[in-house]
């Protein structure tokens, strides 16, 4: 049997069936409009049968979460990178800070380094005091380092190879206020610190200094001083932050009073610092430059400790030699840095430092001096650079800086 | 067993072919009648893009601004744009009135005191006493927002010590020249403030560093008062903005729609006026160009919540901001630039960028904002927005007829209530906005095709203009060709009719053209003109008969 046998009049039926579901499906559908106006507002009218609230998405609830905590004084706790003592190799750490007004905060905080520098403290700053002129703080703490180095007295009769270390223990507490009369510019610091310093053996693969010193060959070996330390520093500044500036100068003399309790280990020291940022070419670069002298002052009966004398060598001074290469009475340390600043969050730089150490102010001169040069990036923000990675270079080899500081 | 061929065979088979058909012509008809939207509605081309749904329901929201930042920096840039066109146009290829545009400059005659005046429906500030009511919400420029003398609340703003008169002047100019341009802008006046005459509401606060609220004191003015330029007398210049009407909502994204206002259908990257920014942006060197510097409203109109959203904060244009002048590469370079950071890092600097050799005269007036060195298509703000890269030739063609709309006596008297001291600063910016007016007409006026008003007699003599060479950015083509078509508006189907051509801006219609009311004639114009090849490119024209002769219905120009 033919299944598809029809009679003939079923197609007009069926096509009449067909046109006339048509037009009930015109009928039923929604009316195609009959102005641009209208297609609009059904549009419009179709939207809003869903409206809703902005709803962020995940990404920008966690970034707004992290600016509450960031901006709004919700962040308590923090990373905290700066190592006990120079010297300390990788340092990890945190804090907890809390305000206690609408400004000032306590905050404590440790840091621990794999070479075991350990450092504990708690400082209570007070950051708007004078109608903004001044800046109050408080710390007090206890630090370990457990081997630094002494590679001898002098600039260019001292060698990299007669390392030696110490370690020490010290408690402290300070108290510090700076001021700015006008705000800007001007500044005035004053300091008191009362500390000890337990000078202990070293650790570490070096031998420790009271295996290669004695007393006589090295002032201060085995002394624990109890310091009242006093200071005060008159400057000008006008870079926009110490942190990271692109232009501006900072031009200070800071003077210390070491007094030892019982007067062995007493002594005088004097910081001149100069820094000055130029910026070149709209921006392009800036040069930096950077010339520090360090010098103390000791009656005939007084000593300076070894440990104490100012040093160069590390990420904040010699870049290219390691910390506390080189320590004696005076020293003196110059760096220019060429940046190029790759964008606003990003820089460049090549650097040279040149500096000595030396026994009599009157050779802080140009004279043989101890110099190493390199390159470094930086991420930065408009006022502070949270990271530093440099290369520097010189005749003692290679090193690697890592810092959350600026150069200078 | 029965013979395929059999009669009654044939008649089945001719019975089924019959049904289906019919129910092929079902299945056209079914879709023809779900489809049916003609290309051109009986009120085309639309004047205004009507709110027709009540958005009272729409609710305040926080755009985070470092996300948005973020995602525009370093998200939007790596999106292809997708080379849409606006979706907001109207069918002659123009943007209607909304509730983010109205059409001011270019679409009518704009006198100089309608310039001048700008969105100042209101009275000035009546600054003999200021009284802070809050903190400046957004923004690190210093400011706040202050009742006057009269009592009307005001946003106030300062100028930068280093640029005295700098970001007020800019505010009072740009805001009138957006205006002029279409945007919803803010009022706002030069004025001025004591701080003998200040005094602190007793309910202003001000937020802590440690997320409390306190109140604000009087050191606090002062240390906004210290960021801000003082004047001889120890007054400071300052830039007052008038309250918005309507329960604020916050800023608008430039992608994408609020999803809690019904009337906002069209995404807004693909809206033409914010796609146009890219070029009103780049005459001002409107360089923050974020969602933070813009507003959305609610007000009552015609008894339905209305959303209107509002280029609030245009302050920072032409070469300074309220913390001092722009970066060097402000309006060159984004915030970040990949392409820009491997450059000067592999070349340490020594490959320079344009804006490292630009020569700025010295008004700090002014600031960092010149016209020589100035490039519109390779201007950047410091954060890029999807409309920004949505933005097409035929988008950038419509922007740069705006910019070419404002004559120099306009400019010039606009730049004049920027209330500048020294004249040469005054001279100066006008001298500026001048120059990059035309370099933006010079580049995109002639970058496609600029065939424009298109009029059609009933005598079949076709006429037009030609915005490149109106301006004198061009010399005129050697020919313009006009391909005839009937056109029919229920299937899009046009139907050649015949070709015709002219050396001068008109062109006389072939016979043949459709008569009847109601039918339509597309016209593809183009011009063959050796130095600009992309003009070959038509620019396709409709027209209407009407009883009384041919009216444009629309207007598209490929990019």
């Amino acid at each position: 049997m033919n299944r598809f046998a029809s009679p003939p009049w079923v197609a007009p039926i069926v096509g009449a069936l067909l046109l006339g579901a048509a037009l009930d499906a015109r009928a039923q559908s929604p009316p195609a409009e009959s102005t641009r106006a209208a297609l609009i507002a059904a549009r419009q009218a179709d939207k809003a049968k869903s409206v809703q609230p902005y709803a962020p998405n995940k990404a920008e609830l966690w970034v707004k979460q992290l600016e509450e905590q960031f901006m709004g004084g919700g962040l308590r706790w923090h990373l905290f990178f700066e190592s006990a003592y120079a010297g300390g190799g990788f340092t990890l750490g945190g804090g907890y800070r809390t305000f206690v007004g609408s400004f000032s905060t306590i905050d404590l905080r440790g840091s621990w380094t794999f070479t075991n520098y350990k450092r504990i403290e708690a400082e209570y700053r007070a950051p708007r005091l004078f109608n903004r002129r001044g800046v109050f703080s408080v710390i007090g703490g206890w630090r370990e380092a457990t081997q630094v180095g002494f590679y001898g007295i002098g600039t260019g009769n001292t060698s990299k190879d007669d390392r030696a270390n110490y370690s020490f223990q010290q408690p402290y507490l300070s108290v510090a206020l700076d001021v700015r009369p006008t705000r800007r510019f001007f500044l005035l610091g004053g300091g008191l610190e009362f500390t000890e310093w337990n000078q202990r053996p070293g650790q570490g693969s070096f031998p420790s200094v009271e295996e290669v010193y004695t007393p006589e060959t090295l002032p201060g070996l085995n002394a624990s001083p109890t310091y009242v330390h006093t200071q005060g520093t008159v400057a000008l500044d006008w870079r926009d932050s110490a942190g990271y500036t692109r232009r501006g100068g900072y031009y200070g003399v800071t003077a210390h009073d070491f007094a030892d309790s019982d007067d062995t280990y007493s002594f005088r020291q004097v910081d001149y610092e100069a820094i000055q940022h130029l910026p070149l070419f709209r921006d392009a670069w800036v040069l930096s430059l950077r010339g520090r002298v360090q010098t103390t002052y000791a009656d005939d009966d007084e000593v300076i400790p070894f440990f104490m004398l100012p040093s160069l060598g590390g990420g904040s001074s010699l870049r290219g030699f390691t910390s506390w290469r080189f320590r004696d009475r005076h020293s003196l340390l110059l760096s220019a840095e060429w940046r190029v600043l790759a964008n606003s969050f990003l820089d460049t730089a090549l650097f040279y430092d040149a500096g000595k150490v030396t026994s009599s102010r009157s050779d802080l001169d140009l004279n043989g001096l101890k110099s190493n040069y390199g390159i470094g990036v930086r991420l930065h923000g408009p006022a502070a650079t949270p990271l530093r990675v440099e290369l520097a270079k010189s005749n003692e080899g290679l090193a690697i800086v890592f810092s959350a500081k600026a150069a200078f | 067993m029965r013979s395929r061929r059999s009669p009654s065979g044939r008649a089945s088979r001719r019975a089924l072919a019959a049904t289906l058909g019919a129910v092929g012509v079902f299945a056209i008809a079914l879709v023809a009648l779900r489809s049916a939207e003609p290309k051109f509605f009986p009120d085309d081309p639309i004047a205004r893009e009507p709110d027709t749904q009540d958005a009272s329901g729409a609710v305040p929201w926080d755009i985070d601004l470092f996300y948005d930042l973020s995602y525009n920096l370093f998200v939007t840039p790596r999106r292809a744009p997708a080379s849409v066109r606006a979706q907001n146009v109207n069918t002659i290829d123009e943007v209607p009135d909304s509730s983010w545009f109205t059409n001011r400059i270019g679409t009518r005659d704009l006198t100089v005191e309608e310039a001048v005046r700008g969105p100042i429906v209101g009275p000035a500030p009546v600054p003999s006493t200021w009284t802070i009511t809050r903190e400046k919400s957004a923004g690190a420029a210093p400011g706040f927002t202050a009742r006057d003398a009269n009592g009307e609340t005001w946003f106030v703003s300062f100028d930068a010590p280093s640029n005295p008169e700098g970001a007020t002047g800019a505010v009072v100019v740009s805001t009138k020249i957006f205006w002029a341009l279409g945007y919803n802008q803010v009022e706002y006046f030069i004025t001025e403030m004591h701080p003998d005459r200040i005094s602190i509401a007793d309910t202003a606060t001000t937020k802590r560093p440690s997320g409390k609220r306190s109140r604000l004191d009087r050191d606090d003015l002062n240390a906004i008062l210290e960021r801000a330029a003082r004047s001889a007398d120890g007054s400071y210049r300052a830039a007052a903005g008038r309250l918005l009407p309507g329960k604020v909502l916050g800023g608008f994204k430039y992608q994408g729609t609020r999803p809690d206002d019904p009337n906002d259908i069209v995404p807004h990257e693909h809206r033409r006026e914010l796609r146009a920014l890219r070029v009103f942006g780049a005459w001002a060197n409107l360089t923050d160009m974020k969602a933070g510097n813009t507003l959305d409203t609610i007000v009552t109109e015609n008894g339905r919540g209305t959303v209107r959203h509002y280029l609030q904060d245009v302050g920072s244009t032409f070469g300074v901001g309220a913390e001092g002048p722009h970066d060097w590469n402000e309006g060159w370079e984004y915030l970040f630039d990949g392409r820009s950071t491997v450059r000067k890092l592999l070349s340490f600097g020594f490959a320079f960028s344009p804006w490292q050799t630009a020569d700025y005269d010295n008004y700090p007036a002014v600031g960092r904002f010149e016209g020589d060195a100035f490039d519109p298509q390779s201007w950047k703000p410091r954060v890029p927005t999807a409309a920004y890269f949505a933005m097409r030739d035929d988008d950038a063609f419509w922007a740069a007829r705006r910019v070419m709309a404002f004559s120099d006596t306009l400019i010039r008297a606009i730049v004049k209530t920027g209330a500048y001291a020294d004249p040469r600063a005054e001279q100066y910016l006008g001298d500026v906005l001048i120059k990059r007016r035309d370099r933006i007409g010079r580049t995109y006026l002639t970058k496609i095709n600029p065939v424009v008003d298109p009029v059609l007699a009933a005598s079949g003599l076709l006429a037009f203009g030609n915005a490149a060479v109106q301006h004198g950015f061009a010399t005129a083509p050697r020919r313009y060709t006009a391909v005839w078509s009937s056109f029919d508006n229920a299937t899009g189907e046009s139907s050649r009719i015949a070709e015709t051509a002219s050396q001068e801006e008109r062109v006389q219609a072939p016979s043949g053209l459709p008569a009847a009311v109601g039918s339509f004639v597309r016209v593809d114009l183009s011009a063959e003109h050796p130095e600009h090849p992309a003009w070959a490119r038509p620019v396709q024209v409709y027209f209407r008969r009407q009883a009384s002769g041919w009216s444009l219905v629309g207007l598209e120009r490929q990019p």
